[in-house]
């Protein structure tokens, strides 16, 4: 019973995962049109996306074996590139101090949604 | 809170320093106007060609190596999984993500040399996505598989088209500006 469980959980993941990435990239794209540099709480957010992004890898390797046949190196391939980006975005957006760091993040924050929803499409 | 800059200065875009760095430079003789504008900044190593010095060049690195990253991890699954599919497709890909890693390495560099070397780049990009978004509707059946450059860029929302068109007006507002003088 509880593979079918965990692929449920997985469905709700993913929209919590849009909802993540979407409330970042708009707080970045207001941000950069502010011209503010990215403060504590707007990091903070990039991190727990990031988290989020972690949990997500976590998750679907729990349930991979339950599931169709999807191509691993395709799946975890998209999902790590997801991971890569969002931290090297986080990182530069912190180490920058203009309003180009949310900018930055908006561009990830993009980038990482267009993923999600590869990464969903495989999955079905 | 976090309004301000996190390190207690204000938050202006550092345009204003890379220029006066540049201003400086340019009061001396161009001959080496790498050395001159290093010195200036007090700073060592960092040419008046380089993109990092202003916020929107570092933006502009950061959106390159997003897709140099993306671009690599696609065409690397490509070439592993299904080559045989469309051997033309995937050569192409595997192509453009090198020439994106170029760029994205030569922005950073930015000495004379790596700066025609990121113009060809941005250059190359550009013509690729135009011929091979003209062959992708006139021979379809070589492009069945989708590559960065299939129909001008649409399966990465045109981003292929409009980043070499950016990356080149970049390149050459930071040259005319190194090399005035």
């Amino acid at each position: 019973m509880w593979p079918t469980k965990l692929v449920s959980v997985f469905t709700v993941f993913t929209i919590v995962l849009y909802a993540a990435t979407g409330i970042l990239t708009l707080w970045s794209i207001v941000e950069t049109i502010r011209n503010r540099p990215a403060g504590k709480a707007l990091l903070g957010g990039a991190a727990l996306l990031l988290l989020l992004l972690i949990v997500q890898l976590i998750i679907s390797i729990a349930t991979f074996g339950s599931t169709h046949d999807v191509d691993p190196l395709l799946y975890f391939g998209y999902i790590i590139t997801a991971i890569m980006v969002m931290a090297l975005a986080g990182f530069w957006a912190f180490a920058e101090l203009s309003r180009w760091g949310p900018g930055v993040l908006a561009a990830a924050g993009l980038t990482v949604i267009v993923m999600i929803e590869r990464l969903d499409q495989i999955w079905q | 809170m976090t309004r301000r800059n996190r390190f207690g200065g204000d938050s202006a875009d550092d345009a204003n320093s890379a220029g006066s760095a540049n201003a400086a430079g340019n009061a001396k003789s161009a001959g080496d106007a790498d050395s001159t504008a290093a010195s200036a900044r007090g700073q060592t190593g960092r040419s008046p060609f380089s993109a990092m010095h202003t916020g929107p060049g570092r933006a502009l690195t950061a959106v390159y190596g997003v897709f140099a990253l993306s671009a690599t991890a696609r065409a690397g699954y490509q070439l592993i999984r299904e080559f045989d599919v469309a051997p033309i497709a995937y050569s192409l890909s595997a192509f453009a993500a090198v020439i994106y890693i170029l760029a994205t390495v030569c922005l950073v560099i930015g000495n004379r040399v790596s700066h025609r070397i990121a113009v060809a780049a941005c250059a190359i990009e550009f013509l690729g996505v135009i011929v091979v978004g003209i062959l992708s509707h006139t021979h379809p059946e070589d492009f069945a598989k989708p590559s960065v450059w299939s129909n001008f860029g649409s399966g990465y929302g045109y981003i292929p088209l409009l980043l070499p068109l950016i990356g080149l007006w970049w390149l050459l507002r930071v040259g005319r500006r190194a090399s005035r003088g």
